[in-house]
């Protein structure tokens, strides 16, 4: 019974027993130490987080992305503006997986394993509502006037289901209950060409909101290809008006949309561009680097975006040279004033 | 919920195995199998489980990127299982080209913990990973059909498919259970995982012995070739077993899809869909072994066919009117039935049609033919749910599936004379 090969294991379990209780203990109880380090990080920002939320001055919110810091590595951090410069960072609240702003108000979503948070913050970047969608956060956009959310979460089935299947879900929240109201996919009927898209494997993701209360962009994609769409809140409808568009963003002046175009028939490789909504006309921007983010206005003339960890800037008129604008961050908006541009 | 469920049959089969009851019913090698099968199923689905979270929330993958990593394989995978099932018997050694799989699994379990967000490596790391179960699939399977007696050999696999299931249920509890503690805590997640493997490993490696040919070979019996191999399929009722299984894959809708209508027709929030795998999964694991049991008893084709009659009630309970949470349950339930009374007992029905030296490349052959014309069902059902419907798409394949039970009837029929 006791052979050597018996004894042999029963070393190799004890090993392996031995490796799987200290792995885990020290992972549980580090985690617990990094987030009391980050708690007390974030009380001493406090009182510089107050002065630039209260200063009535634009301001960038972003997700800090030190890996120095750990501990606080994804929350939420502020940088006043001057110009189109961002000051220093100070931390200033929750942790969250992609972060919005807009009209003193804040979306924050956060995930817990296949379940993902929706917190609707306050201009002190406080929570005041929050719920459950499923999935893991990828999107988030406030309309210009603070009244809508929209959230795209990635969701996945579980191993047993279908490989190589995967799903967005594009919720609109209603920015004053916390409510969810929309789903895009199920409630919204959108038209391709007049044609009503019942495509069974369509997906949505990326919403942008107008100045008007209703209109807003998104992707949709179905049978392998993407389509931006041009809806309406109120009509619960949308229709296809280009085609190869992912994760729009609409200018403020209200008259092009910034997106990530599939290049060289690989869905997984993008040039950042700007479409011109009147003219149909696309310029691809000065970032050559294949960027999968949602980019923000910083005003009519400058882009912001994610890519390797730094928040980037870059024209929008398919000039200049795309510079870092934030290191260490991304999920970048601005509350406060934004539109024409800064010299 | 299912983390008791999940202890509770492991505890039996635990007791039944101390008291020797089991053990004497199915040999040790089985028992030892499925414990490897759990640990390693431990292992991957603690990884699987938040691989998308870890490729899209932490490494700022977009979706499209991870369809692609997740689908890299599909096609491949058949054919490792054929070329693994084809190369055990070819070696004689069935144990050898397991334990390769294995370890391949473990490596890249490490692998992931040192490779960062590197695009390249990862997916690398994810097309080994799956090599891996390719690999060790089919030898597995030979080893448990040559070491279980023949008249046990439904409740063999039914066991090993029991303990397979339960590690799958229990490994994205733990990988949960961590990242709640400690969020993003995925480098340490996938270093437990790799120890949980290497321990699968060496309780294939250490403890789970070559299973000895039961009848002793003719001195001048070839090493079996791939010409051997093929000329399984000319025998008549191997052949008409093959062709048995392959029919009723076509007439298969994936979990995947079934869960998708059943989304479609009851709305329950979106939450709950990781849960109806679970569903599932706990019915699979807790019939399968008193199904394996039945149908030595009473005919594993009888329960074979049961089986696919109980998928077809499933259909049958998609496309009733009025679905509310009765049906969602009923129709979970089903599905894990019908697992229970196929999945097993193909390979136990299937073992006993083929030679000795053969086992490896006869049951990759079995599986795969399956496996491939259930990857075409699915193709098919999702062009048909977006061209005609849903309701007469699920129409569409109830009846395909009682074409393929008449054909499968009569096809078991053939492959049962003696």
């Amino acid at each position: 019974m006791r052979s050597p090969r018996t004894l042999v294991f029963v070393a190799l379990a004890a090993v392996c027993g031995a490796a799987v209780v200290a792995i885990g203990t020290a992972t549980v109880v580090d985690a617990q130490r990094s987030r009391h380090a980050a708690d007390r990080a974030v009380k001493a920002d406090a009182p510089l987080a107050a002065k630039i939320l209260t200063s009535g001055k634009p301001y960038a919110v972003v997700r800090t992305l030190d890996k120095r810091q750990s501990s606080t590595y994804g929350r939420v951090a502020i940088a006043p503006l001057n110009g189109t410069t961002p000051g220093t960072p100070v931390l200033a609240g929750p942790t969250c997986g992609r972060v919005a702003v807009a009209a003193g108000r804040g979306l924050c979503l956060d995930s817990f394993g296949t379940t993902m948070g929706v917190e609707v913050l306050n201009a002190k970047l406080q929570q005041v509502h929050e719920i459950d969608l499923a999935g893991i956060p990828s999107r988030a956009r406030i309309s210009p006037d603070g009244r809508w959310g929209g959230v795209t979460a990635f969701v996945v089935g579980h191993a047993y289901a279908a490989p190589g299947t995967f799903s967005t879900a594009t919720t609109l929240i209603d920015m004053d209950s916390g409510k969810a109201v929309a789903n895009i996919e199920k409630d919204f009927k959108v038209y391709d060409g007049g044609r009503l898209v019942t495509a069974q494997d369509k997906n949505y993701w990326g919403l942008t909101f107008a100045k008007d209360d209703d209109t807003f962009y998104a992707t949709l994609a179905a049978n392998g290809r993407t389509w931006l769409i041009e809806g309406s809140i109120r009509a619960r409808t949308a229709h296809t008006i280009h085609s190869n568009v992912e994760c729009p963003s609409l200018s403020p002046d209200q008259t092009r949309i910034g997106f990530k175009k599939a290049v060289a028939h690989d869905p997984t490789r993008w040039r950042l561009t700007v479409l011109n909504l009147r003219t149909g006309k696309e310029t691809p921007l000065a970032e050559t680097r294949s960027v999968d983010d949602q980019v923000y206005w910083l005003d009519d003339r400058h882009l912001l975006y994610g890519e390797d960890g730094q928040t980037w800037i870059v024209d929008a008129d398919g000039g200049g040279r795309p510079r870092v604008w934030l290191p260490n961050s991304d999920s970048a908006t601005v509350e406060g004033a934004r539109g024409a541009a800064v010299e | 919920m299912y983390a008791v469920q999940g202890s509770s049959t492991l505890l039996r089969a635990k007791r039944a195995m101390s008291s020797g009851k089991l053990r004497e019913h199915v040999g040790g090698t089985v028992l030892l199998l499925g414990t490897c099968s759990l640990l390693t199923d431990v292992s991957s689905e603690m990884v699987s489980a938040i691989l998308p979270l870890y490729l899209v929330a932490t490494l700022g993958f977009s979706p499209l990127q991870y369809g692609v990593v997740d689908g890299i394989y599909q096609g491949a995978s058949a054919l490792v299982r054929l070329l693994a099932g084809y190369l055990g018997d070819r070696l004689g050694r069935h144990k050898l080209v397991a334990s390769f799989g294995y370890g391949v699994s473990a490596v890249c379990k490490l692998g992931l913990a040192l490779v960062g967000s590197f695009w390249t490596g990862l997916s690398a790391l994810i097309l080994l990973d799956r090599t891996g179960k390719g690999l060790r699939t089919a030898p597995r399977d030979a080893m448990i059909s040559l070491s279980a007696p023949e008249q046990e050999l439904g409740l063999a696999f039914g066991v090993h498919r029991a303990m397979d299931t339960a590690g799958a249920m229990i490994g994205p509890l733990i990988a949960f259970a961590l990242l709640a503690a400690a969020p993003g805590s995925y480098h340490n997640l996938f270093l437990i995982s790799f120890f949980v493997a290497v321990l699968g490993f060496g309780v294939i490696t250490l403890l789970v012995r070559e299973p000895k040919p039961r009848r002793e070979r003719p001195a001048k019996a070839e090493t079996p070739d791939l010409r051997a191999a093929l000329a399984l399929l000319r025998g008549a009722r191997f052949r008409a077993l093959t062709i048995a299984g392959a029919a009723l894959g076509l007439a298969t809708i994936s979990d995947g899809f079934i869960y998708l209508t059943l989304k479609d027709r009851i709305d329950f929030s979106d939450e709950l869909f990781p849960l109806l795998a679970t569903g599932t999964a706990i019915l699979f694991m807790l019939l399968a072994v008193p199904l394996g049991q039945v149908a030595d008893r009473i005919g594993r084709g009888r329960v074979f066919v049961g089986g696919y009659l109980v998928l077809l009630a499933d259909y049958l309970v998609l496309l009733l009117p009025g679905a509310g949470a009765a049906t969602l349950i009923l129709a979970l339930a089903l599905l894990g039935t019908y697992y229970a009374a196929t999945d097993g007992v193909l390979m136990a029905m299937g073992s006993v049609q083929l030679p000795d030296e053969l086992r490896g490349s006869g049951l990759a052959l079995l599986g795969t033919a399956t496996s491939i014309t259930q990857l075409l069902a699915s193709v098919v059902f999702g062009a048909l749910w977006t061209v005609v419907g849903i309701q007469t798409a699920i129409g569409l394949m109830a009846a395909l599936l009682i074409v393929a039970l008449v054909l499968a009837v009569r096809g078991l029929r053939v492959a049962g004379r003696a």
